[in-house]
């Protein structure tokens, strides 16, 4: 009986082992458990159609149409949903760039450039002032920018998401943002120019950031009168070398090209089959220089006198050749390629391009450039193969009074399209569209660039300047959207006070009629150019490697470790090594001698998603932003005896008010009440009191 | 040759190569056990997960038998306000000798393989069965052990209290979920494949003429079907 039943339950094995593979199955591939009150949430059914009455209730009651209402279903977002794309805006005279979502519009981060931060800790006493202080200009500290056109680095014409590049336009600078972790990690200074606006525009593989000078100046701003102005003044077009292995700006192999001191304005690259080519736009080719109170015309009226103005077409690759093979001058420690060189090696060559233009767009196929007339009605489209043939044939109509050949206009152009009045900038969609915004008739035009006919006018508000569309200016857009840049918004928003907001307004470009979505007030300073990106595009860290100091990315030589904190007493001072973490900071006290030289080394031993810390200690101005993992240093001079709290500027848990401390700074020569760790040898004398007892 | 001899010898040979396929499956059951406590070893054996609403897809702790792993680092941060004391501090003579013990049973599993069903042979299961069973009540001990252990002086003083093991709980703002993992279900699939395995042995050696007279050379004479078979 046993035997046969044995031999039954043994006869197929196999059996039992398929059970044990279930089992090891079910192990492998185990199931998380439901999150608490998760469920029901997701895929619920959705309102019934009796919700349409109360949506008509609420339409009557707020004075909605239903144009409102798919405006609002386009854009809202409910909470947890993340936006498709992203927007990086210059934030204009706040020195900073913005950063928001589309469709919903909503401003993500501020990120600090520029001009200090105190959110980020950006610029107030920690590792980022020496990226501000890398900003100064003849020795002074410049806190503030113009900031004009950022540009995200390309790969094959196409964003990659990686880094962004901004230009100040008031002091000739331009910054490197990583976009790893939004934070600017360089800004580097023109020494040569007195302004620039045509950048900071990258090259299809992000090899250079152009920047381009705007208010001609003697090189390097050194006086010579205004009498001296077409003999000594000049504009230059900088070619700034990006390493992306570091990230950074390489200085040393960046190098320019001199220019005529026309007014040069706005810059692109090349691209596809015009790549290793740029294209900068001018105004007052007149060379006036105003003199208002002595009787002559201001700079507006001198500047518009000639029907024609100058588009500068540059082989930048030759350029670089040129620079390699030493052909460069060394202008007060810049390396410049002088117009006359440029000119004869067919690097610099004009074209004539109507009056006062703006905007300069290379089109997304890389064979024409779109040129707003500003005071002319149209924009001119030049062919950029023709324009290049003519320069391999060397047939030029002349030269102007610096030697640079020009080419025939018509010869250059595939021809114009009558966009209305004051036609600046272009940008594209995928279907062959592009859209010129048109200040002074505050529209934005669309118009075909098979046929230069315009096809939409769409009113903007008010008097937009740039524009830009989703991914508008890589070699393949995405269309959808096109956002318009308002100077002015008027009547838009509630009052606050005479200096108003400037407003983006979001225009869907999906149906048959573009249409205004969304308005954006912009309250922090006037953008200028701004771009979107997909935002699937971006990879964003979330915390930082234990101990980052975050402008080196790397592990900061005096990061601190759980259990290894310490006051040390050295031969330059106090070294605090100190960390934070919820919620309390390690050492929470400390003591200096009145007039010490403090360092505070503090690392974040947090490793948590958004747990970040601040650190202060008052009346210092001393403000930090420790995010999870990052290292800080902050060195000061406590010039005043007395006691100062520190603490976390964050909320960053039930026992943030309790994340505090004591610096205390006593008189010269009191006796130490605070122990230190240790006291270097050759260190200042020291009368603390014994560390131990405790 | 008749037909009828020729289709008695085909049956017995059909028999014979039948048990022989089945004490190959006895030694591909052991090394499996073997292969499975190894592979258990080096996954996690047990897993916490702790939702609250700002950690929104929750904090995960693996337990392995070497250590923690997982959001480990966090919730000691968290469990430093209730005074409780670094988790990475449990079981570390465990930890230590973990090594050892699934080397053992790892061991205890080849044997099978070796030893033939001689009557007291199930025990070799026996230190395979109490592993898992000896992790859990560990396990649940050093739980009871930290939860029961709070510093009075810490910032926030809740009542002592012991951590669900097994299912759903709540702790503070935080509700717990605990359940066996990857290492835990190997140990129990290594557990049974030495149980299928010792049944088959003891089943086979039953209707072996040699009965266990054979000590340790069976296995191999076994495979190479240099025993005679006959069936009773």
């Amino acid at each position: 009986m046993n035997t046969q039943k044995q031999t039954r339950s043994t006869r197929h094995p196999w059996l039992l082992a398929a059970v044990v593979g279930v089992a090891l199955c079910t192990a492998l591939g185990c199931q998380p458990p439901p999150k608490p009150g998760s469920a029901p949430a997701a895929g619920a059914p959705s309102a019934n159609l009796g919700a349409s009455a109360s949506i008509k209730d609420l339409m009557a009651a707020r004075g909605l149409n239903e144009s409102d209402v798919e405006s609002a279903l386009k854009t809202y977002m409910p909470t947890g949903k993340k936006d498709d794309y992203l927007i990086f805006a210059s934030g204009g005279q706040s020195g900073q760039v913005l950063v928001l979502g589309v469709p919903s519009m909503r401003l993500l981060k501020v990120i600090g450039v520029f001009t200090p931060e105190p959110w980020q800790g950006y610029g107030y006493g920690g590792e980022s002032n020496k990226i501000i202080e890398a900003g100064k200009q003849d020795g002074r500290s410049i806190t503030w920018a113009d900031v004009h056109h950022p540009n995200l680095s390309e790969t094959n014409g196409d964003y990659d998401g990686k880094f962004l590049f901004v230009n100040d336009k008031s002091n000739g600078r331009v910054a490197v943002v990583d976009l790893e972790d939004f934070n600017t990690k360089q800004i580097v200074v023109n020494t040569l120019v007195g302004s620039d606006h045509g950048g900071a525009f990258v090259d299809p593989n992000t090899n250079y950031v152009i920047e381009t000078s705007q208010y001609p100046v003697p090189f390097g701003r050194v006086y010579a009168p205004l009498s001296e102005y077409k003999d000594k003044y000049r504009g230059l077009a900088m070619f700034w070398k990006f390493d992306r292995k570091i990230g950074r700006i390489d200085v040393r192999k960046s190098w320019a090209i001199e220019l005529p001191p026309y007014t040069q304005d706005l810059a692109d690259c090349g691209k596809l089959g015009s790549d290793g080519w740029a294209f900068v736009n001018s105004f007052n080719t007149e060379m006036a220089t105003g003199g208002t109170l002595q009787g002559k015309p201001p700079i507006e009226s001198g500047a518009s006198q000639n029907d024609m103005d100058y588009l500068h077409i540059i082989n930048w690759k030759k350029a670089e050749e040129l620079v390699n093979a030493g052909k460069a001058e060394d202008v007060l420690g810049v390396k410049v390629l002088r117009m006359n060189v440029a000119a004869a090696e067919g690097v610099l060559t004009l074209v004539g391009e109507p009056k006062s233009p703006h905007g300069a767009d290379v089109t997304p196929d890389g064979t024409r450039v779109i040129v707003g007339g500003k005071l002319d009605t149209h924009t001119t489209v030049y062919n950029i193969a023709k324009m290049r043939a003519l320069i391999d044939a060397k047939k030029y109509d002349g030269k102007d009074a610096y030697g640079i050949p020009i080419l025939n206009f018509k010869d250059s152009i595939d021809g114009q399209c009558e966009i209305g009045l004051g036609p600046l900038h272009t940008v594209f969609d995928d279907k062959g569209f592009a859209y010129t915004s048109v200040f002074l008739e505050s529209v934005v035009a669309k118009w075909s660039l098979k046929d230069l006919k315009v096809v939409e006018k769409i009113p903007v508000h008010y008097n937009i300047g740039h524009i830009m569309a989703a991914e508008g200016d890589t070699v393949s857009p995405d269309g959808k959207w096109v956002v318009a840049m308002n100077k002015m918004s008027i009547d838009r928003f509630n009052g606050v006070g005479p200096l108003y907001p400037q407003n983006f307004q979001l225009i869907d470009t999906t149906g048959e009629k573009m249409r205004v979505i969304q308005d954006a007030p912009i309250g922090i300073g006037e953008p200028h150019y701004s771009q979107m990106i997909k935002a699937d595009k971006l990879h964003t860290i979330k915390i930082y490697p234990p101990g980052t100091n975050i402008y080196t990315n790397s592990k900061d030589p005096n990061a601190v470790e759980s259990g290894k904190e310490r006051i040390e007493k050295r031969a330059d001072g106090t070294h605090v090594f100190m960390t934070a973490i919820r919620s309390h900071f390690t050492p929470d006290q400390f003591e200096v001698e009145e007039g010490e030289h403090v360092f505070i080394h503090i690392t974040s031993l947090e490793q948590s998603e958004d747990q970040t810390h601040g650190f202060t200690i008052n009346m210092h101005n001393i403000d930090l932003s420790l995010e999870p993992g990052k290292h800080e240093n902050v060195d000061f001079i406590a010039t005043k005896a007395g006691v100062y709290p520190m603490y976390c500027t964050e909320f960053c848990s039930a026992l943030h008010l309790e994340m505090a401390g004591y610096m205390l700074v006593r008189p010269k020569g009191a006796p130490a009440t605070i122990p230190v760790s240790s006291t270097a040898p050759g260190g200042p004398s020291t009368d603390q009191p014994p560390a131990a007892g405790h | 040759m008749t037909p009828l001899s020729t289709s008695g010898r085909s049956s017995v040979s059909k028999e014979a190569a039948h048990a022989r396929g089945q004490r190959w499956l006895v030694v591909a059951l052991a090394a499996a056990a073997v292969g499975l406590w190894l592979l258990a070893y080096l996954r996690p054996w047990w897993q916490f997960y702790l939702f609250a609403p700002q950690y929104p897809n929750g904090l995960v702790l693996d337990i392995s038998l070497t250590g923690l792993g997982g959001d480990a680092k966090e919730i000691n941060m968290l469990n430093h306000y209730i005074g409780m004391k670094g988790l990475d501090e449990a079981a570390s003579l465990e930890r230590h000798l973990a090594v050892y013990g699934v080397g053992l049973v790892a061991l205890l599993s080849a044997a099978l393989s070796l030893v033939v069903g001689r009557k007291w042979n199930w025990l070799l299961i026996v230190p395979g069965l109490l592993f898992p069973l000896g992790f859990v009540g560990d396990s649940v001990w050093w739980l009871y052990h930290f939860g029961h252990t709070l510093d009075r002086h810490a910032p926030l003083n809740i009542p002592m209290f012991t951590p669900q093991f097994l299912g759903w709980g709540k702790i503070g703002q935080f509700e717990t979920y605990a359940m066996p993992l990857q290492g835990f279900w190997l140990a129990i699939a290594a557990v049974c494949a030495m149980a299928v395995a010792m049944a088959l042995r003891y089943r086979l050696c039953r209707t072996c003429p040699l009965h266990d007279s054979c000590g340790a050379t069976c296995p191999t004479k076994l495979v190479l079907g240099t025993i005679p078979y006959r069936v009773k």
